[in-house]
């Protein structure tokens, strides 16, 4: 399949360009295809709205354009089970809106909902600011069917299923969520979902000092209500997200549940601020959604990813210093951050240093140019050689992203 | 294993542990031949380390003698998942049951793999929190027994299984090498999440030495009611309507008459003996919300058929009614000689279907099968009851069984929701699993373990391929009419 030279720039990745586009419009002419890359050795990167490409170290090459968009069926979806079995291609805006028909959601919140391809939530796992009380991919991820490029045609292999609780066989589920599409294309994936909750409820609360911001959310984090989602943010993230800040720090929460429950939560939130010296609102009806696409900043904008345990946070705010655009959650242990433009390096690297044992400090978005001198994923986590054993079994002619993943694989 | 390579592997073994903890006597070794499955196999040597460090050094010396290894704990698995079957070293972990960290800042606890499971709990709830699996075993049962088999419990259903609450693991790998993987305190890490693979693995990829789990703020408040019904199936529309109503019980659990009488007969849990099935609903929170939804549950069960609703009125009674649900399955007991387990899940839609099923199977064949189950899942385990000192029962339970799994295979279920695959469902694994599938996983476990060294002859299908040692004790007994017969050890 021959591609116009336009689309091929629509197509890049990291500046590279592919030299064919393949589409497949089901999971077995999905097969076929991966088993032609199989077989002519051509780097393939799996792609669906294209919302997280920017992941990722510089691919060592790039010859296919893999999309999995014509895979994008909703396969079933049984309300009463709480279940449902899509393409990975579907976006995931538009099955949310088939669950929300039923009075249902897949509690995942990444930005760019509408373009998102559920396949491409898996493989990036992105996972919105709703985490700390609803978990990540990992915990609503029932099954997967994966295509393997392993022979031609590419192997299709399951694992899982489609009940909530199933304990057959590796939970391979995990192996790809977070893979960025090295070890396999997901073709399918089962998802658990959740009702609706009753009620919800925003908040924000002004406090001058980062400290005071992130002890409140701490504090919250460890009782009963924790809320939904919970971020910390400066004057500048804010600016971003389109609020005008009276304060140089913020503390965002959004509480769901029962009425009852979120009436409750609002006040031991409120209470907490206060104790903590903030002064409490409630927030433009735009800031979650705002805040949901914050860390997708479109180029050339460099986007960091801390990881750290919950009392690290602060000190990794601290590193960060008043370079940077900075979006903390402290009921998580996660903090992104934007530095200002040319200050990406130094605050990598004052992250890196500021990081205890564990955890870690990606970069999600740079320019390819800025890529190389910013070591992307930092250093290889342990069990590293493991993880190039399963590379080497699962792709063994090195066909998927090769290079764009941790340590090069 | 030969005399000379069995006794070179022994003197090795006591110079990491010790005389004490390496056990090679005949009498000794036979205690390991069991877990809570019907089937035994013997060991060759049995070791109890006290380090995660002794640990790697076991793993060492086995990879260099070429030995099988199989790790246990408390031995409460049901599927055979810690017998020996090709004999080799079993790694015992009664010694390496502390709790190494409690860090509640950072909602983390750092635990060894033979600490059983409650004990956690009992040690966090004085500050406010727990370790939310709360598989029925959990009293003997061990974290790293849960993690091998990713445990479930009653109360999965809202708050998820083993894996949902493990955030780091460390690992003495095939090779002897000692490595921590996942994000422990950190929310994540970079990488494949080897933890997540690892959990569930029921100990073919490599030994657990170390556990990171998260702990959670205990609810204000927990409530228990119990729904009396005259039959199964309106006790499973009530389910569906509750479900279908938006409340999110922490679990909801069913049982029918033969389980009731059991129950009642060896724990005086307070449910009705006439009743033909009960409903253990639970909803936990604010006490104002947990007030809300129990009314709420209350009028639903009712309009569903309910011929009584009973909402436990302290913790005692609270207790007492999950203390008939967590030990529903030994007081089977009291009402056979023996009993085997199943553990099936079908949608929750299905599950009236499958209940029928079983019935006529139950009619057809002759045998009672009791059924208690977390519905709010539809994870199932009919209890097949019969008298192991017949002879060919056991056999024809043990059919039974996959008939009931290929039910359950064929609703689009699965073929085990919390009890593992083991010794006892590695053929079936083929209801549910194709060549392709199965080969993928295969290929998965030869990066840990190339030799396939780690809990050898579980899991996957063999296809007939008896594994050396296997024997089922319960056949066994049937076979000698009465008199337990095991093989003498290899010596």
């Amino acid at each position: 399949m021959k591609t116009e030279v336009g689309q091929r720039q629509d197509l890049a990745v990291d500046g590279l360009v592919p030299s064919t586009t393949m589409s497949p419009a089901s999971v077995a002419a999905a097969a076929a295809d991966l088993g032609r890359c199989y077989e002519e050795g051509l780097a393939v990167i799996p792609q669906g709205g294209r919302t997280q490409i920017g992941m990722g170290a510089v691919p060592h090459r790039y010859d296919v354009a893999f999309s999995t968009t014509g895979l994008s069926r909703l396969l079933e979806h049984e309300p009463a089970d709480l279940t449902c079995r899509v393409e990975a291609g579907m976006r995931l805006g538009a099955l949310q809106a088939v669950l929300h028909l039923h009075g249902q959601r897949l509690p995942l919140d990444p930005p760019h909902p509408e373009e998102a391809t559920v396949g491409g939530l898996l493989a990036a796992n992105t996972n919105g600011l709703g985490r700390g009380r609803h978990g990540t991919v990992r915990d609503w991820v029932i099954g997967v069917t994966v295509l393997y490029p392993v022979g031609n045609p590419a192997r299709v292999a399951r694992a899982g299923g489609k009940v909530v609780k199933n304990v057959a066989g590796y939970d391979l589920m995990k192996l790809h969520i977070g893979a960025l599409g090295t070890l396999g294309v997901i073709a399918e994936v089962n998802f658990k979902v959740q009702t609706l909750p009753e009620a919800s409820a925003d908040m924000l609360a002004w406090f001058d000092t980062p400290a005071a911001a992130l002890r409140c959310g701490h504090g919250l984090a460890l009782g009963y209500l924790l809320p939904a989602a919970m971020a910390v943010l400066n004057r500048e993230a804010l600016g971003q997200c389109g609020v005008t800040a009276p304060r140089p720090w913020v503390l965002a929460a959004r509480l769901e549940g029962y009425q009852a429950e979120v009436a409750a939560a609002r006040d031991r939130v409120a209470a907490a601020a206060r104790e903590a010296g903030g002064q409490v609102e409630e927030p433009a009806p735009m800031f979650w959604d705002a805040a949901r696409g914050w860390p997708a900043a479109p180029a050339p904008a460099v986007v960091l990813r801390a990881a750290t345990s919950l009392t690290g946070v602060p000190r990794l705010v601290d590193a960060i210093g008043t370079d940077a655009s900075v979006m903390a959650q402290p009921g998580v242990g996660v903090v992104q951050v934007r530095p200002l433009p040319g200050m990406a390096e130094p605050v990598v690297n004052r992250l890196r240093e500021a990081l205890g044992p564990g955890g870690s400090v990606v970069v999600e978005r740079a320019p390819a140019a800025e890529k190389a001198s910013l070591d992307v994923w930092g250093p290889p986590p342990a069990g590293f050689a493991l993880m190039r054993g399963l590379k080497a079994s699962l792709d063994p002619r090195g066909v998927l992203n090769p290079g764009r993943f941790v340590g090069g694989i | 294993m030969e005399a000379a390579a069995r006794t070179r592997l022994l003197d090795r073994l006591r110079e990491v542990v010790g005389d004490r903890y390496t056990l090679a006597d005949p009498y000794e070794i036979r205690l390991y031949q069991y877990d809570s499955s019907p089937e035994t196999a013997l060991p060759d040597l049995v070791v109890i380390p006290a380090s995660a460090a002794e640990v790697a050094a076991v793993v060492k010396i086995c990879a260099e003698e070429g030995c099988p290894l199989v790790s246990r704990a408390g031995a409460t698995g049901l599927a055979g998942g810690t017998v020996p079957v090709f004999g080799g070293v079993v790694l015992a972990f009664s010694r390496m049951d502390r709790v190494l960290e409690l860090d509640y800042e950072n909602l983390r606890a750092v635990v060894e793999p033979g600490l059983v499971n409650l004990a956690l709990s009992n040690a966090t709830r004085p500050r406010g929190y727990y370790y939310v699996p709360d598989p029925s075993s959990q009293g003997a049962s061990t974290i790293g027994g849960n993690v091998a088999t990713n445990a479930g419990g009653p109360h999965t259903l809202l708050y998820g299984v083993t894996v949902n609450h493990v955030t780091g693991l460390e690992l003495a790998l095939p090779s002897g090498e000692l490595v921590e993987v996942g994000g422990g305190r950190a929310a994540e890490t970079t990488g494949y999440d080897l933890t997540g693979l690892v959990v569930g693995s029921e100990g073919t990829m490599a030994v657990v030495t170390k556990v990171w789990v998260k702990l959670t703020a205990v609810p204000p408040q927990s409530k228990t009611l119990m729904a009396i019904y005259p039959d199964v199936r309106s006790a499973g529309n009530a389910v569906s309507a509750v479900v279908g109503s938006g409340i999110l019980p922490a679990a909801i659990e069913m049982m029918d008459n033969i389980s009731i009488r059991a129950i009642e007969a060896a724990v005086h849990a307070g449910y009705p003996t006439d009743a033909g099935a009960v409903l253990l609903l639970e909803v936990d929170g604010l006490p104002d919300v947990v007030q809300q939804l129990t009314e709420r549950m209350v009028a639903i069960c009712r309009q569903h058929g309910a011929t009584e609703v009973r909402v436990a009125k302290d913790e005692a009674e609270r207790q007492a009614l999950w203390r008939g649900r967590k030990g529903a399955f030994s007081a089977m007991g009291r009402i056979s000689t023996d009993f085997y387990v199943m553990d099936g899940v079908v949608p929750r839609t299905r599950l009236p279907e499958l209940l029928d099923q079983i019935e006529r199977i139950s009619q057809r064949s002759g045998y009672r099968i009791a059924n208690v189950f977390h519905a709010g899942d539809g994870n199932v385990h009919p209890l097949v009851l019969f008298d192991a000192f017949q002879p060919g029962q056991y056999e024809e339970v043990l059919k039974i069984g996959d008939e009931i799994l290929k039910l359950c295979a064929d609703a689009g279920g699965s073929i085990t929701g919390e009890h593992g695959i083991g010794l006892e469902k590695r053929e079936n694994m083929r209801y549910i699993f194709s060549e392709d599938d199965l080969a993928v996983m295969d290929q998965v476990r030869r990066v840990f373990d190339p030799d396939r060294r780690m809990n050898p002859g579980k899991l996957f299908p063999t296809d007939g391929a008896e594994p050396p040692r296997i024997h089922a004790v319960r056949g066994q007994r049937a076979a000698a009419r009465g008199s337990i017969t095991g093989e003498e050890p290899w010596i």
